[in-house]
This record gives structure tokens, sequence and C-alpha cells, in this order.
């Protein structure tokens, strides 16, 4: 069956500097703005951008991924001539196969799978962006443009665009030059790491790019500059709205606070629903003695204490007297009586004990940061956990 | 495969539910912020491993087909078996009015019912606030080896309800129908039955034009035929809803933390239709007190002893006492409802009050404008 856009999700990252959270779950599967994971969203952007074929390339720990995605149903994805596939690394005859060494290679890979959909174009996705976006109007401008490679591109300061890739437009438009975290950026188009490509350009491409025994195997390193080195139509895609990487805690504190503001990222939108598999736990109960301002809370939490400018996920619960300021707590997380969580992450079941102290006030210096307790962790009682701790899994605090 | 299967009664068209089913039976109302009655049986069953399934109905019946799709929310989507909706087939006259009562609802599908390849079937109400505990029931009826089993309430029913005397080998001796308190347990209408047994009852009650169950499916059990029937205690919070009162106290005990366990414990989960939901925003001056809260809110205004469903708005300065607020109802600035049963969409101006009392709460209809 030929499909003219079928989508590949990068989902193999470590995620390592998000460390305590990743300590047993891949990247992709993080909680995520209360309701979701990570990874609803490019799947949900693509349900919604008429792309229902996504295969999602794992590599690390990815059980709670897999079972998370089970058969794509809460996306949609759940179709008889196409759906949401997990594609591990795999072993072939004669030992062939190998872990994927780069994100080329990762989609090298999986040709097989590509081409048992004969597919006039791909998407390729990184499975740790927070952002809705049509690929539909993106799979529009890069056929009109005849690209070979389109690339959305977000404009963003000079002094942050040396943590980008920054693509440089020529007179005409196209992509001109592509530089990985220039020192002196000539421009600032940031690269989001969303690619559609030609399938048939790609594939040449990633053939050539596997028999270099000194490539990296990777997009942005060695597939896109070859392409323009060969004089490949780069169409830049501009994306205005909003969109952030979340591959580190204070990114991933910050967008989870974004969700507390729907002039950033609309998620009450119904034309442009992020879905997620629900857990369909009782709605959440607020207490007497409850406080809850400028916060989300959703279906099975219980409150009883003060909640304040925090995102909640499901099955949370606060027990009276509690304090929970500018935090981010997982589904499943306690924060017993008494106890005070702020400027914090609290992983999945994990317990705050009573009196305990979690985080602090931003103090204005470099050694400030946000707390993060991973999951499945207990507090003691009226233990303290300093601002920018990490605790992991196991740990005894 | 379990050697039983569930019949849940959903036809029902209680009048003193009123406005609230209007458009819907009693099975199919909106209840505890997210659920629907029906969600109780079908979850119920669901979680004792039933999943073949007939639901009994008769008229009004969309917006429970809407509620109940394709069933895979309880897993009740089978390649074979499964749920099966049941509106009236055979005789023509089960098509017009309102079924007698129920017997005459199961005669109306007794090719169904005669088709049933398990031996035992499970019978449900589909208006009913309990979350049953169907794996003890069903452990419990093959010890006693009973033609049947009464699920009975083991806590005290301020409603009426049909009482079953016990003699001293623990076996159902009397029925006393419709009381309020008194001598006996009350029966919360689920059986688990001999699926002959029944067939049985049915074919009596059908050729002497009977049709209730209590009145005289059951006493010919009990008194002509000799039937044998256990009592089931559920432990747990039950409530028959079939009034306005009913469905209004129903909903404001869940707010009990105790009830809300028994209602909802963690091992036997209450399935529902998954909506598309996100979580819900409190503002910056926003109380919420002693209430259940459904997801999809913005909530910016004041709640106190409420049930809101999801996709609610609350206003700023608004302020809601003791009220029931269905699935995208708006509440604008500074008005003020107490005791308000608020059916779906129901909208409520900016300044507008409606005070109703907690013993007479008000109904305001769905789509109603105030």
């Amino acid at each position: 069956m030929k499909k003219s856009c079928i989508a590949m999700l990068l989902a193999g990252g470590q995620g390592s500097r998000l460390y305590a959270l990743t300590q047993n779950v891949a990247k992709p599967s993080v909680p995520f703005g209360g309701k979701y994971r990570i990874i609803d969203f490019p799947l949900s952007n693509c349900a919604n951008s008429g792309i229902d074929t996504v295969g999602v390339l794992t590599q690390y720990k990815p059980l709670q991924l897999n079972s998370y995605i089970g058969t794509g149903q809460p996306w949609d994805l759940d179709v008889s001539d196409g759906g949401v596939y997990i594609l591990p690394p795999y072993l072939g005859a004669h030992e062939q196969g190998s872990w994927f060494t780069g994100t080329a290679n990762a989609i090298y890979q999986n040709l097989a799978f590509i081409e048992n959909y004969d597919p006039e174009n791909v998407l390729i996705l990184s499975g740790d962006h927070i952002y809705k976006m049509d690929y539909a109007k993106m799979l529009r401008e890069h056929l009109e443009k005849d690209a070979a490679c389109t690339i959305a591109v977000l404009q963003v300061s000079l002094e942050e665009a040396t943590r980008f890739g920054i693509m440089n437009v020529g007179e005409d438009g196209y992509v001109s030059e592509f530089e990985e975290k220039p020192k002196h950026p000539k421009s600032d188009l940031a690269s989001m790491g969303i690619y559609i490509f030609n399938w048939q350009k790609l594939r040449k491409y990633l053939i050539e790019d596997e028999a270099d025994p000194n490539s990296s195997k990777d997009f942005g390193k060695n597939i896109i500059p070859n392409m323009l080195r060969n004089g490949e139509k780069l169409w830049p895609y501009r994306f205005d709205g909003y969109w952030r990487d979340v591959g580190t805690i204070t990114s991933l504190w910050d967008a989870n606070m974004d969700m507390l503001s729907t002039t950033l990222i609309n998620l009450y939108d119904p034309e442009w629903p992020i879905s997620s598999r629900s857990p369909v736990c009782p709605p959440h109960y607020t207490g007497e003695k409850a406080e809850i301002i400028h916060s989300i809370v959703t279906e099975g939490c219980e409150i009883e204490g003060h909640v304040e400018n925090s995102v909640l996920s499901p099955s949370v619960r606060v027990g009276e007297g509690a304090k929970v300021l500018y935090s981010v707590l997982m589904p499943g997380a306690v924060v017993e009586p008494g106890a005070v969580v702020e400027y914090a992450i609290v992983g999945e079941n994990t317990v705050i004990k009573a009196g305990a102290h979690v985080g602090a006030e931003p103090d204005g210096t470099d050694a400030w940061g946000v707390a993060t307790c991973g999951p499945d962790i207990t507090i003691r009682e009226g233990a303290v956990v300093p601002a920018a701790a990490m605790i992991y899994t196991g740990e005894e605090v | 495969m379990r050697d039983y299967h569930g019949i849940v009664f959903a036809y029902h068209d209680e009048p003193a539910l009123r406005d609230l089913t209007a458009n819907r039976t009693a099975a199919s109302l909106p209840f505890c912020s997210r659920y629907r009655l029906i969600d109780f049986a079908l979850s119920s069953l669901r979680n004792a491993g039933v999943l073949d399934v007939g639901v009994i109905m008769q008229r009004d019946y969309q917006s429970l087909l809407d509620h109940i799709g394709s069933s895979k929310a309880w897993d009740m989507s089978r390649k074979s078996g499964g749920l099966r909706m049941l509106p009236p087939f055979g005789l023509p006259q089960y098509h017009t009015g309102n079924y007698n009562g129920t017997i005459e609802a199961l005669n109306a599908v007794s090719a169904y019912i005669r088709h049933i390849p398990q031996k035992h079937v499970i019978l449900l109400l589909g208006n009913m606030a309990a979350n049953i505990d169907l794996d003890a029931v069903i452990r419990q009826h093959e010890k006693a080896g009973t033609d049947a089993t009464a699920i009975c309430a083991g806590q005290d029913l301020a409603s009426s309800h049909s009482r079953y005397l016990l003699g001293e080998d623990g076996l159902v001796k009397y029925i006393d129908l419709f009381r309020t308190g008194g001598k006996g347990v009350a029966s919360l209408e689920g059986y688990i039955f001999n699926k002959d047994k029944l067939l049985e009852l049915m074919d009596v009650c059908r050729t002497r034009n009977l049709y209730r169950f209590h009145q005289d499916a059951m006493t010919y059990f009990l008194y002509e035929a000799g039937g044998k029937m256990d009592v089931y205690l559920h432990p747990g919070y039950a409530r028959i809803i079939r009034s306005v009162d009913e469905y209004y106290q129903a909903s404001r005990d869940v707010l009990d933390p105790v009830k809300r366990r028994e209602l909802f414990p963690a091992d036997r989960p209450v399935r529902t239709k998954i909506h598309e939901d996100v979580s819900t925003y409190y503002g910056e001056h926003a109380k919420s007190h002693n209430s259940l809260v459904g997801d999809n809110c913005i909530i910016e205004g004041e709640v106190e002893d409420c049930v809101i469903f999801s996709g609610c708005h609350i206003g700023a300065g608004a302020k809601l006492k003791g009220c029931i607020v269905m699935r995208n109802c708006t509440v604008e600035e500074d008005a003020r409802l107490e005791y308000v049963i608020a059916d779906k969409q129901a909208c409520f101006s900016r300044g507008a009050t409606l005070i109703g009392s907690p013993n007479l709460p008000t109904v305001v209809p769905k789509d109603a404008k105030i």
C-alpha cells in the first residue's frame, strides 16, 4: 500500500540529562503536563495531521513506552492499513544488526519497515519535544517547493542560536548553509529536529552514509550537510508556535510551568487535541481545607492541602497542611500532611513523608536549581532535600 | 471463561427522575463527574471476568448507545461473545408503552436468553450506584449450591426495597414487598440465577400474564416452586436511583471519603467511556472545598459541597454550594447557585441566582439558559 507520508519517531534516546527521571524509563515516556507523557505530543500531532502510520524507534528501557503505546488506540492510530509500530533494534541471520548507532542509522536499520509502505515522503520526529504542529501543512509546503528535504525551523534569539543547528537561507529562500551550534551564528533560524524527506532521496543518502566509516550516522551532522553539499533542495519550514525541548531538568520544569498558561500553549483546543492513555480514575476531590491556586489538577487526585502554581498528574495526594509550590508532581506522588514541596519535580509514586521539605525558593545563586526526586522513592519524615538535589530511585533520604 | 452471563436492566424510565430522564434512561444518568450509572454494573461484571453481557433497553436509549459505543471501555468488545444491546424483539406488544416489569423485559428478549451458552445468569440493575464484588458473589453462590443467590444490602438503606426474610438454614424463606426498613435484608435487585430456572420463571409468568420480578416471579419461585435462594450481603455502599432525591443524595454521598472508597476501591476500578479531556485549571481566586471536580474544567469562582462534571466553566466571583453540575455547563461571573442540579450544557448568565433546597434540589434541564 502506497502512502504519501509516514512518520518515524526517534524515541531511543536515553535522556541522560533527566538523570533520576529516566533511570528506568525512556525519555519519551516521562510524564508531562499533568495527563500526558512526552510522546503524546508527536503522536497526537501525527494523528491530527492525518498521518496514520508511525514507526517508534526504541532501544533504551522501552518496557514502559511499549505498554504505554500499546495498539495506539488512544491516538486513533489503531488502523488496519497502518498504525503505530514499536521498532526496537534487532539481529538478523549471522549476527547482522546492532544497536542504533545514530539517528540516521536508526532509520537505516528500518529500511524494510519503511519500504513496506512505499511512502513518497518520510517525516522524522523526535520524542522529546512539546509542541502542537500540523505536519500536513509542512508536507504541502515540502511538495510545493519540490524539496528533497524540508526542515522545520524556529526563529530564536542570536544568543540562543549558539545552542542549535542553524540554517542560513539564500536569496531563493532555500537553505544555503547548515551550522551545528555555531559560535557566531549568521542566522536565527534554528532546526527543530523535524524533517520531511523525499523517501527515495533519503534512502540513497542513508545507504551512502552507512558505508562511510567516518560518519557519526546523524541527521544533523551527516545527512543534511551531505545533501547540501550535493546541491539538493532543502527548504526551511517556518514554525512560530510554542515549541520546547524538554531534555533537561530545568527545561522540563519550565515547560511544565508553561502548561499553566493557555496563552503559551492551549491544550483546551478541541480542534487539536493532545491525547493520552487515560488511567480512568474517579474525579479529583478537594477537601474542606484545600487551597488550589493557579494550578492544574486531574483525575484521581485528593487534595487537602495548599497547591499553588503547580502541575499535578493523576492520583496525586496532597495531605492537610502540606504545601506544594511551583512544582511538578508525577502520577501517584504523595505529599503527606505538613510536608513542603517547592520548585521541585517529584517522580511517579514517590512519597514525601510528613514534615519533609523538598526544594527551595530561588536564591539568585548559580548553585540553585529545581530539586528532583525520581520515581518510587520515600523521603522520610522531616528530611530536607535541598535545591538542585537529584534523588535516585533506591537512595535513602 | 466463566460460566456466567450478565444481564443489565437499562430500560427503566423512572417518572420520579423528572427532567433528568426526559431524554435518557435512568441507567445512562451522568453520575460523579465522569460516569454514567450503568458503568457500575458493567465494571462489576468486567472486574469479575464476566465479559458476555446483554443490556436490556427499550426506549430513549440514544445516550446509552453513545455511551457504551463498542463497549471497549469494559473490554466487552470481543470476537465471540462480548456485550450486546438488546432492544425489544419478537412480539409487537413489547415495542409500545413501557415494560410492566422486569419479567416482561426479560420475555421481550427471551430468544437471546435461551441462546446464552453459559449455565448461570447474573442480573443487575443499570441504575444502581454500587461496586459489587461479583467474584465474591459467585464464590458464595457456588458454595451454597442453590438455584439462585440474591444480592442484598449489607448497609441500612433509607428508601423502599423488597426485603428477604431468612430461615434457619440462611436461605430465603419469605419476601416482603416494598418496605422501608423492618425485618430481613433489602434486595439490591441483583441476582445470580441458574439459567434454566430463570427461563422457567419467565415461562410461568408469561402463561399467567404476570410480569413483575419480585411480586410475581419471586413469590412463585419461593412459595410454589420451592426454589432455594441464598443471600449475599454487599458490604459497601449501594443506592438504587429512582428519583431526583435519590440521585441528589447519592451524588452528595460520594463526597464522603468512606463511601467514595467503597464505590471506587483501588482493586475494582470503575471503567467508563473515555473522553478527550485535559486537566482542570484553577485560577488565582478559585476556591474548591469538599467537592469532586472532573477534568477539562476551568474553575475561577468558588465551589463548596459540589459535584462538578467535566468541561464546566465556573466564572470568577460565581459561588456554588451543594450543586450537581453536569458536563459542559457554564456558570458565568458572579452567578450564585445553591442546591441546583444542572443538566448538561446548561448556562447560567452573569449574576444569575438560583436557590433550591437540600431536600428539594432545583433541576435545570439540559441546554437551558438561565
